[in-house]
């Protein structure tokens, strides 16, 4: 492909959205297709995988070209969790079935890493995968799996070796879900809600094929995977929850204890003032690392926004029930507000403990950024078979 | 107002640093905040030839015309190293109040002096009460034959025991306005009092008949005060900034040296997770402090919401790991000879100069339309 000018990219991008995309097709099955086939969805990628072979900056005006047009389906080569994690790590044949179909949206995914007994330590799983020679037989349990119950694919980590210390005997899977020994129940949360899911497996087979990387090296896989879950994340978090915000609207914790008829009170007033201001220095913190980022210095900020933004969500909730007092004490559809306060006490915990509990973070803070010493692991460098569980 | 461009204050961050690392280490703050000045004039006259108490002033008064951006960035220096000097009475803010007021005159006679370093000016701003306000000033000023005269008290007036030129807030019949005293006038007392942070110089200063110059004002008086105090408060909050993370800095490097149970105490997640909450509140009050300055700088709207959140968030980030610092350090930091309690000192006092951090969490909300 010859080399185009950041101009004649912009003009060329932007004529071929002109002519192809309206808001019309927004959910329209086959714009992605056409997205993909065009060269679009990820331009970093080589001419062979649907791509372009641009750098950074040239694939930036793609994206913003999209962006512009509110036009969907661009940029997947930063955020297309699945597509990135497989053509980065799986066989030609799997790439070669999967990466078209992941990009054109035609695939439903799920994540099974989770398990009852492993959360903070991941590396603890248990679920077994056992080598059958074309394929792998797999028992166990998942947990905190969402989208499970459409999904045609889940992203597995199995123990395939129980004699070796316990992140060098998992291996990474594509594993297909739409088979009986698959059995996935919703999962009830504290906030009454089914977001979640567990996922049983009994019997599951996987094709060799689907095997990402090497046999016993699923742990590598896995924090490739997640570095992109969390370039995703980070930038999902950098958005307003629903809609464009309105620069001109007011705090609302400010508008609620308007209406509650307490924005007199002067010490909700520096409980709000102060709820405001984790939110406000958060973004600050953020423009400030993405500033960095942009000079080229690396920012140990990134890695504090995870734990400010639970600071920021319990601190919310709190003075929302504050500001409530007795009327928190009720659910249901003729108490909004308090339905909003408690459901936002309980979610917080979402970010508290999801992705990393804020303990594991301040571990990971203390450590990678201040350089303080390690947690010692009573469990590393001894086989897996030989760890202590519950009750053991 | 001239900025220098990034590189250029990068360049002048630099200077500063490497000159408090050679001439303002722990053991120079101690010698100097046992002195009866509180500042070293060697020191002084040092960081005047680098522009430091003229950064804000008109270069057609001798000053370097910059702003606040270069002003906050030397104050993370400041902080870092507890400097003891006056910068930010004379320079900070008699040089902004004169230059808001804009009495051309006074002006011309006074800020040579002060970008210079030559001369020390300070601002009588509040009462004993120690309200920013219009209403904590407890000074008056009536007209007689011979000119104006002041009575009356004013309170934490920074170096005034050092000052060559003092000014001062009081009320007329028609309102507040801003007068020249003579720092040896008659009927005018400078008390200094002893204060909690060793490096900082506060006088108590009463007012018998003592005659004053009233200082014209081009607009509204407590608009030039306000803005006095607000850049005030951004230089306050580098300082807060800087020192809180070098305070973070010397807890860290204590916590990884520090050997029991056989092992450095910064692994215990007792003292690490301490340590990742305060890299947090140190980050934040970097943040909200250059934030402010840009703001300020630019002259945004936006500008006293972001002082004042900075103001709060930096003061009590400061105080909060400065408190937290003794903590992790154990005995050691129980010790006067340990420098723990200078920062908690030093945090201390920045917390209560030019509003509380609930006065700012207050006015914070009333920006925001609360």
């Amino acid at each position: 492909m010859t080399e185009q000018t950041d101009a004649q990219l912009r003009d060329e991008v932007t004529a071929w959205l002109a002519a192809h995309w309206s808001p019309e097709r927004r959910g329209d099955k086959t714009w992605l297709a056409e997205v993909v086939a065009a060269g679009w969805a990820v331009p970093r990628w080589s001419v062979d995988w649907f791509g372009r072979e641009l750098a950074d900056p040239q694939a930036r005006i793609i994206e913003r070209a999209f962006t512009e047009a509110a036009a969907p389906g661009s940029g997947q080569d930063r955020t297309n969790l699945w597509a990135n994690t497989l053509l980065a790590k799986g066989t030609e044949p799997l790439k070669a079935q999967l990466v078209g179909p992941l990009l054109r949206g035609e695939v439903g995914m799920c994540l099974l890493y989770s398990e009852p007994g492993a959360g903070s330590d991941l590396a603890g799983i248990r679920t077994r995968a056992d080598n059958q020679g074309d394929r792998y037989i797999v028992n166990g349990q998942k947990v905190w799996t969402s989208t499970a119950a459409n999904a045609d694919y889940g992203m597995l980590i199995a123990r395939t070796d129980w004699d070796v210390p316990k992140h060098r005997g998992i291996s990474f899977f594509f594993c297909p879900m739409k088979q009986p020994g698959v059995e996935v129940r919703p999962l009830r949360q504290i906030t009454n809600e089914s977001f979640f899911n567990e996922v049983f497996l009994t019997d599951v087979e996987i094709p060799a094929d689907n095997l990402l990387g090497r046999e016993g090296e699923g742990w590598g896989v896995l924090q490739t995977a997640l570095a992109y879950e969390r370039s995703v994340m980070g930038e999902m978090a950098r958005g307003p929850r629903s809609g464009v915000k309105d620069a001109t609207a007011e705090e609302p914790l400010i508008a609620l204890a308007r209406e509650a008829g307490v924005l007199a009170d002067p010490v909700l007033r520096q409980q709000i003032a102060q709820a405001i201001a984790y939110k406000r220095l958060n973004a600050l913190n953020t423009a400030r690392a993405k500033a960095d980022l942009a000079q080229g210095s690396s920012s140990s900020i990134m890695s504090l926004g995870k734990l400010a933004m639970s600071r920021i969500l319990h601190e919310e909730a709190r003075v929302r029930t504050a500001i409530l007092g007795a009327e928190s004490l009720y659910e249901g559809k003729d108490h909004p507000r308090a339905e909003d306060a408690n459901f936002l006490t309980l979610n917080a915990y979402f970010t508290s403990i999801g992705g990393g509990t804020d303990q594991i973070q301040r571990n990971i803070i203390g450590e990678r950024v201040l350089g303080l010493p390690k947690e010692p692991e009573l469990d590393r460098d001894i086989p897996f078979r030989d760890v202590r569980t519950q009750g053991g | 107002m001239a900025s220098l461009s990034a590189e250029e204050r990068s360049a002048l961050q630099d200077a500063v640093h490497r000159l408090l690392a050679e001439r303002c280490t722990e053991a120079d703050v101690r010698a100097t905040m046992e002195t009866p000045e509180g500042y070293d004039p060697d020191l002084w006259a040092r960081l005047s030839e680098m522009g430091l108490p003229g950064l804000l002033i008109a270069e057609a008064h001798g000053g370097s015309g910059a702003g606040p951006l270069e002003l906050e960035a030397i104050m993370e220096e400041a902080g870092a190293a507890l400097l003891c000097s006056p910068l930010l009475a004379s320079g900070v803010i008699a040089a902004t109040l004169l230059a808001a007021l804009g009495d051309e005159a006074a002006n011309a006679r006074l800020l040579p002096a002060v970008a210079s370093g030559d001369a020390i000016a300070t601002v009588a701003l509040t009462g004993d009460k120690g309200a920013w306000t219009a209403g904590g000033v407890d000074v008056t000023a009536s007209p007689t034959p011979d000119g104006w005269v002041l009575d009356g008290a004013a309170a934490h007036v920074l170096h005034a025991q050092n000052a060559d030129i003092l000014l001062a807030l009081a009320h007329t019949a028609a309102g507040l306005d801003v007068f020249e005293v003579d720092p040896t006038a008659q009927g005018l007392t400078i008390e200094p009092a002893p204060t909690f942070d060793h490096t900082l110089r506060l006088a108590r200063l009463t007012f018998t008949a003592v005659p004053a110059q009233r200082l014209e004002a081009s607009g509204p008086v407590w608009d030039a005060v306000q803005a006095a105090l607000d850049m005030a408060l951004v230089a306050l909050a580098g300082e807060q900034a800087g020192a809180t993370r070098r305070c973070l800095d010397f807890t860290v490097d204590y916590a990884n040296t520090r050997i029991q149970f056989g092992r450095p105490i910064g692994g215990f997640q007792a003292i690490k997770h301490m340590a990742a909450d305060l890299l947090l509140e140190a980050e934040s009050a970097t943040s909200a402090a250059r934030n402010a300055a840009a703001r300020l700088a630019e002259g945004s709207p936006d500008a006293p919401a972001a002082i004042s959140l900075a103001a709060f968030a930096c003061a009590d980030a400061f105080v909060t790991t400065t408190a937290a610092s003794i903590q992790m350090h154990g005995g050691i930091a129980f010790t006067w000879a340990h420098p723990a309690h200078l920062y908690l000192r030093r945090a201390r006092a920045d917390a209560q100069l030019f509003g509380t951090p609930g006065f700012h969490r207050e006015r914070y909300l009333q920006q925001l339309g609360a």
